[in-house]
């Protein structure tokens, strides 16, 4: 019994943990972006902070009609919500939040979790492939090229603390970031460049502005997620933020020092959450900021700026490494 | 798109940077919505909102005589006025204005010779029903005694307006308005 | 361009059929009910039909059954974001066709409020420009309210001084309705100064920005030879070359007596026109300040006020009387026959010649410049459609 316990329960909760928390996310960035533009966010309902805000949406869109468009494929359009949110979740099994506290600390973890967070494309392109409809199935497909072009900079650019590291393992790349210095991000130039080409690779493959040109097509055309609506719809959003929030994790444990900070070390997951928290904060300060990139200027930098940049940066790591005498194997 | 490069990547850092910094900065400005209902705009002096009728504050009779110049002024024809004929001086038997469909334009209170129809300085009389905003003698006058007037009433809007003609004397009842 | 019997070819993804796509008119990029309908071939555009009309109310009707005392009020329902200029031009025609004198102070007043309607007008400009191209959940939001929240404040201003917020009602023939309040000039030079002080942040926020720089410059040209053939005016003329301001040219209600820069460009691009605003903000301002410290003292109109229906009759004749307002030339040209109504009355509307060139420059460019180009031309469909 309490082994059943001990198998089920840290899933349950942290599947929970992380709902609970990308719910009130989307109240954080509203309330975030609405200081940025001198206003004040949700307010009524739950005052005075809108605290019921997540709450009532999530609400009103559970009491939403389910709508499937008749001529759409409805096997896929039902499960393309499903493929797009399992992935952004199962993110969450190989990070740690602490030391010890990881469903599964693997010596591959960040192979793992790149990987895991790429399925995403496939439950977005059924998205828009299910919906029968040409203008989401048009935006579906630019989000996929968009995404894939800049997955390759992702991999290269976290790919540099793993090499400074020498593991592939995420807690002990957290380890080799002690002391306050010691994070990636202050590391000499290597450390400041690699975090701001991974800030910025992560916003284009996460499709936020100002890289969300496919979203914005629902302006002007129709965006992949057009045919939603209802419950459906709200598990696609969930699943954008809990991805983003993933990314975000990942940045901290790569580039911030992880749960490391002041104080006790039971504090580490709250330093952990603290500093994504950070990170999410800065993705939302430059989506509501910046004005967007036209989708083909969009490719080109992925492909001629980013992807030599990233390459670059993962020489220069290496070399580093190499000249002062290997870190690890 | 312009050339790679470490210039240009210089360039574009500190441009966002700067962007950023705007909006940093304006994170700490205090926002600026007004929680109404619950809380008011200062509405000015002039404010144009709602009609209403007044009476004469030392006699208590109605102001108006019923001589029809708002109605005829009206662009959109919104006032129907019948005038009733009595002894010392006329009144209006029926004055109806349908304010759902008022510009505010403030014209019928240019004209009015009594300064019977004014503009209140509140606008919220918001309604489910549109037979609610068809305001008619009774339902003018009272809102005249619920909401605080504007500062237009006709006669001082055509003393602001009198060009200087005769002497200086209108001119300074003008010049005084307008202080 | 246009005509019935038009077929509609599917989008194939050989890439060299025409898809005709509509946009409009109802869409998210908030100019206006305006309809295009493209042809695109993959991601450009190959032709451009634009139909208006959606926003026509009759007003050249109604200026021939509302008398000269009426129709100021409604005329800024035309232009309704430039609203002062618009009723100005009005009052200009009427006074040019009955010899009408205004007195100093009423053409300073009016040159005050047509400057503050300048600003605010291009605050709108700016703020939906950004929001078009940047998205309306995103750094375009941003900007538009913050672009909005200086409005308000002029917005503000002109409720202080004629108790309305957009249809002001602030001219009649003769001179101006309102005299400016107690303490509304220290106001006044309050917020011209502060938004003088946010433009410089709206430049940090758009300027030296490379996204912007690449959405904007080169984009949406217009030519020289275009500008002058197709009959623009306001910011696009003057982002093509020509340093043509009516208030110049032709100056009106005193505006000989500022001093004041005419921004020119030669580029003629989406920047160009940006550029041109922006300092037209600055030279708004500097108008503005001016006309507060000469205010001169005296009344505000030359005529009564506003008795009874039939107070102004103008002698027969016609006139055309135009303005330079925040888009462009708006022009008014009435025909009287000696009653106190027009006989016909004519709006020019200056955003009605500026979008003719939309069907001239978009070709070429992708769907995403197009909202881009239309921002910049800076239509108010109010005055397109009347």
């Amino acid at each position: 019994m309490t082994d059943l316990l001990w198998t089920v329960g840290p899933p349950f909760l942290l599947l929970n943990g992380v709902l609970i928390l990308v719910t009130y996310l989307t109240l954080l960035e509203r309330k975030f972006a609405a200081r940025l533009q001198s206003r004040v966010g949700p307010y009524e309902v739950g005052r005075p902070h809108g605290w019921l805000q997540p709450i009532a949406d999530a609400v009103k869109l559970l009491l939403k009609e389910d709508i499937v468009p008749t001529a759409a494929d409805r096997l896929v359009y039902n499960l393309a919500p499903i493929v797009f949110l399992v992935p952004a979740f199962l993110m969450y099994a190989a990070i740690p939040f602490a030391r010890g506290w990881a469903l599964a600390d693997l010596d591959i973890g960040l192979v793992f979790v790149l990987a895991v967070s790429s399925l995403e494309v496939v439950g977005l392109f059924m998205c828009g492939w299910g919906s029968n409809n040409k203008y989401a199935l048009l935006s579906a497909m630019r989000a996929v090229n968009q995404i894939i072009s800049y997955e390759v900079p992702f991999i290269l650019v976290a790919l540099v603390p793993v090499v400074l590291t020498g593991s592939l393992r995420l807690s002990t790349i957290v380890d080799a970031q002690q002391g306050l210095l010691g994070w990636f991000v202050f590391y000499p130039v290597l450390g400041q460049l690699a975090f701001v080409a991974f800030v910025v690779v992560a916003l284009a493959s996460e499709n936020r502005i100002p890289f969300d040109i496919v979203e914005a097509e629902s302006e002007l055309v129709a965006g992949f997620r057009v045919e939603y609506s209802g419950m459906k719809f709200a598990l696609i959003q969930l699943a954008e933020f809990v991805h983003l929030f993933g990314v975000a994790c990942l940045g901290t444990l790569l580039f911030l020092g992880g749960w490391l900070g002041p104080g006790p070390a039971a504090l580490g997951p709250v330093w952990f959450v603290l500093k994504a928290l950070l990170l999410f904060l800065l993705v939302i300060w430059i989506r509501w900021s910046f004005i967007r990139i036209r989708v083909d200027q969009i490719l080109a930098l992925s492909w001629k700026v980013f992807l030599p940049a990233s390459v670059a940066l993962l020489l220069a790591a290496a070399a580093v490494v190499a000249a002062s005498g290997g870190a690890g194997a | 798109m312009p050339k790679p490069g470490v210039g240009t990547a210089f360039r574009m850092a500190r441009a966002a940077s700067a962007a950023l910094a705007v909006t940093f900065r304006n994170l700490f400005r205090t926002p600026v919505t007004v929680h109404y209902p619950r809380v008011t705009r200062p509405y000015p002096d002039r404010f144009r909102g709602v009609l209403a009728l007044t009476y004469d504050p030392e006699t208590g009779e109605e102001n108006c005589i019923g001589c029809r110049l708002c109605e005829f002024i009206c662009p959109p024809q919104v006032i129907k006025v019948e005038m009733l004929k009595a002894e010392k001086r006329n009144y209006a038997k029926l004055f109806t204005l349908e304010l759902y469909a008022c510009e505010f334009c403030e014209l019928c209170v240019q004209v009015c010779p009594t300064d019977a129809i004014i503009m209140l300085r509140t606008f919220d009389l918001a309604a489910t029903d549109r037979r609610d905003l068809f305001l008619d003698k009774d339902r003018l006058h009272a809102l005249g005694r619920q909401f605080p007037p504007s500062w237009a009433t006709g006669t001082g809007l055509r003393a602001m307006q009198a060009p200087p003609a005769r002497g200086g004397a209108k001119g300074e009842a003008a010049k005084d308005a307008a202080e | 361009m246009s005509g019935p019997g038009r077929t509609v070819v599917e989008y194939g993804y050989g890439g060299n059929e025409r898809l005709v796509m509509n946009m409009g008119p109802q869409h998210p990029s908030a100019h206006g009910v305006f309809r295009m309908i493209l042809t695109l071939e993959g991601e450009t555009i190959v032709d451009v039909d634009p139909v208006i009309g959606y926003l026509h109310r009759c007003h050249e009707k109604l200026g021939e059954t509302l008398t000269y005392v009426q129709y100021p009020s409604i005329a800024s329902k035309t232009d309704y974001v430039s609203a002062m200029t618009a009723e100005l031009c009005y009052v200009r025609a009427a006074e040019q066709l009955g010899q009408i004198e205004v007195p100093k102070r009423a053409q300073y007043l009016r040159v005050m409020a047509a400057e503050l309607q300048r600003v605010a007008s291009h605050c709108l400009w700016l703020g939906t420009w950004c929001m078009d191209m940047g998205g309306a959940l995103g750094g375009g939001a941003t900007m538009f309210l913050y672009c909005f929240r200086e409005r308000e404040m002029i917005l503000d201003l002109f409720e202080a001084l004629t108790g309305a917020r957009l249809l002001y009602g602030f001219h009649q023939v003769g001179g101006t309705r309102y005299d400016i309040p107690a303490g509304w000039a220290d106001k006044a030079r309050e917020t011209v100064t502060h938004i003088e002080g946010r433009l410089a942040e709206y430049e940090a926020l758009l300027e030296g920005n490379t996204i912007f720089l690449v959405r904007t410059q080169g984009v949406g040209v217009i030519s020289r030879e275009l500008a002058q053939e197709v009959g623009v005016s306001g910011p696009l003329l003057r982002g093509s070359g020509f340093a043509h301001d009516l208030r110049r040219v032709e100056p009106y209600s005193s505006y000989e007596e500022f001093a004041f820069d005419v921004p020119v460009e030669t580029a003629g691009d989406c920047y160009a026109r940006y550029r041109v605003r922006m300092q037209e903000f600055r030279q708004a301002i500097r108008i503005v300040r001016q006309a507060l410290d000469g205010l001169p003292a005296g009344p505000i109109s030359s005529r009564p006020g506003v008795k009874s229906i039939g107070q102004v009759k103008l002698p027969k004749g016609e006139a055309y009387a135009r303005v330079e307002s925040a888009r462009g030339e708006v022009g008014i040209y009435l025909v009287s026959d000696g009653s106190t109504k027009p006989y016909r009355m004519k709006w020019r509307g200056a955003s009605f010649s500026n979008l003719a060139v939309a069907g001239h420059i978009l070709p070429g460019h992708k769907i995403a410049d197009a909202v881009a180009i239309l921002g910049s031309i800076d239509p108010v469909f109010g005055e397109v459609d009347r």
